[in-house]
């Protein structure tokens, strides 16, 4: 059987834990470790390894879903966990110093992945801070020559995260139907 | 150190994000031991400006003609303003202190010269205080606002309307929560040419032009309509109405005629009810109010400004999570972004009912997202054919199942 998957990726604290959680059938299986270094002034643990999660589909097919370390020392990772996937999920923390420098990062590292398949980006934590707005990515993202769906996300609200992986899906193909 | 014997010296903190804003609060109260306190901008004796914000160009001009205050000046890079302490970022304590310190003996050493004054002009000045005073230019200038002072993250979260996650509207909703125009039916595409609305003769069109308004003069104004008072905050691109959404989709669909229309006044709003500030719930982000009162004026019908039988483009994604998502709105806004096409196609090509494409298109275009192709080019070019994808079947599974889970 296909090994499908979708990928989460973003900074440390941005949020790929809870969204994977937040659509995953079963609970998912955590990597974390107590932070330290660059991650303990964001939160008390961290993924060191990667987060994983499964969708059931009808017909007993399932959509793997994995999330990577947010910590660049894990990067090499990357191109393993990405190998046979469906899309990307970039989650970016708006309470960050510098989410447009994340957003350049991540997406460069992911551009073959992106090229090859399609990115959707999530912006977290906008209830603490609402700048950089939206539209303040759109045009950042105008800049980089790419016009991926960007939402506001809770991740820890499944509707948010359900849409944010549709807007995926229908810009692979907006033929789909549901 | 601060001088324990004095009172904190009354600062009002402009260019800085809620977030920024607390943060200050705090360092004042804490690294600079209460040596300054944070008050609303009419009680203030200094101004401290974040200037390397946005508007920190014209907020410094602003404040040095029209204010006599002392300003303090944070940057990264060094500023040589005439009459403004400069503090270098990031902030050290004892360079702040010592800006406060200097702004302090400015005030001291204005305070006596004023009293000297003051005493040879008492009589004057007693005169003057029979005859109406004159209020402030602005006591609601974004910088000013009360609202916006008073904010701290808990009050952001407490702006439920502004936060909540998107009701995402399959087919057997849609007619009952968007409502119809009797005797139209706008599928028929005999009947395309009558599916057409101008907002302008709607709630929608007032409520268009007033944020036009209080965003260039980017001044907090009121929308008095005769029905529930609409206030609009520019900075915070927030819109607070005192309304269900119910009663916003009955009102959206009636038509202002003649004689309502002219009763629509624009104000300034000079003062912030504690009512407004007491029910954060009514806050809405100005985009996601703007979308569905199209959507609800629109009743499946499309702007009259359009010509549906030439390409539209979407500029980007709107921000679905935080707006109604109507039937297929996310799969016409994946089409659109891959290339521009007529409203009519749209519908054929995602086989879908046009009322669909035609309210979706309503509330983008409400919210300045969707262009008309203008240039010979985007006509003549053939939009580019939707490839199936060799996973369609399994994406169409992960969709189902997505949206069978939300919750």
């Amino acid at each position: 059987m296909s090994h499908y998957k979708i990928i989460f990726t973003g900074p440390v604290g941005a949020g790929k834990t809870t969204a994977i959680e937040s659509i995953s059938d079963i609970a998912p299986i955590k990597t974390d470790a107590s932070a330290s270094d660059m991650t303990k002034t964001k939160k008390s643990s961290t993924t060191v390894a990667m987060d994983y999660g499964i969708m059931n589909l009808t017909g007993g097919e399932k959509i793997h879903l994995y999330g990577t370390p947010g910590q660049e020392r894990f990067d090499f990772m990357w191109d393993i966990l990405t190998t046979g996937g469906i899309g990307l999920i970039l989650l970016l923390d708006n309470t960050r110093a510098d989410p447009f420098q994340d957003m350049k990062f991540f997406l460069d590292s992911f551009q073959q992945f992106i090229a090859e398949t399609n990115v959707a980006i999530g912006v977290t934590q906008m209830d603490l801070s609402n700048k950089p707005t939206i539209n303040d990515y759109h045009t950042q993202l105008q800049g980089m020559g790419i016009k991926p769906p960007v939402f506001s996300v809770d991740a820890r609200v499944k509707n948010d995260v359900s849409l944010l992986v549709q807007s995926l899906l229908y810009s692979l193909d907006p033929g789909i139907e549901a | 150190m601060s001088d324990k014997r004095k009172s904190p010296l009354k600062t009002a903190l402009h260019g800085m994000d809620e977030r920024a804003y607390k943060m200050m609060a705090m360092y004042l109260q804490g690294p600079c031991k209460g040596a300054a306190v944070v008050v609303e901008d009419l009680k203030a004796e200094i101004d401290i400006i974040d200037a390397d914000s946005v508007k920190a160009k014209t907020l410094l001009k602003q404040r040095l003609t029209e204010s006599a205050r002392p300003i303090i000046a944070l940057s990264l890079q060094e500023l040589t303003f005439e009459n403004i302490f400069y503090v270098k970022k990031p902030v050290k304590t004892s360079d702040l202190l010592f800006a406060l310190s200097e702004a302090r003996a400015i005030l001291s050493v204005k305070k006596k010269s004023d009293n000297q004054v003051n005493s040879c002009t008492q009589n004057t000045a007693s005169r003057q205080s029979q005859n109406p005073v004159t209020k402030p230019e602005s006591l609601l200038s974004p910088e000013k606002d009360p609202v916006k002072k008073q904010a701290t993250k808990t009050d952001e979260q407490k702006k439920a309307s502004k936060h909540q996650t998107a009701m995402q509207l399959d087919e057997g909703k849609f007619n009952a929560f968007i409502g119809s125009v009797p005797g139209l039916d706008v599928n028929d595409p005999k009947q395309f040419p009558d599916a057409a609305y101008n907002p302008k003769d709607y709630f929608q069109g007032y409520v268009q032009s007033a944020l036009m308004v209080a965003e260039a003069k980017k001044q907090v104004m009121r929308l008095n309509s005769g029905w529930k008072p609409l206030i609009i905050f520019p900075h915070n691109h927030e819109i607070w109405l005192d309304a269900d959404d119910k009663q916003l989709r009955a009102f959206a669909g009636v038509g202002m005629n003649k004689i309502s229309g002219p009763g629509m006044t624009l104000t300034p709003e000079e003062s912030i009810t504690a009512s407004v500030q007491e029910s954060l719930e009514k806050v809405h982000d100005q985009d996601a109010f703007l979308w569905k009162l199209a959507a609800w004026t629109s009743k499946g019908r499309y702007p009259g400004a359009l010509d549906i039988y030439r390409p539209v483009f979407l500029k980007h994604w709107p921000n679905f999570t935080r707006l109604v998502v109507t039937p297929h709105a996310l799969r016409i806004s994946a089409l659109l972004m891959a290339s521009p096409r007529t409203l009519p196609e749209i519908a054929e090509v995602l086989k879908i009912k046009p009322q669909y494409v035609f309210v979706f298109i309503s509330s983008a275009y409400a919210l300045g997202l969707i262009g008309q192709a203008k240039r010979e080019a985007d006509e003549i070019v053939q939009p580019s054919v939707v490839k199936k994808t060799e996973q369609q079947g399994l994406l169409s599974r992960i969709i189902g199942k997505l949206r069978a889970n939300k919750s």
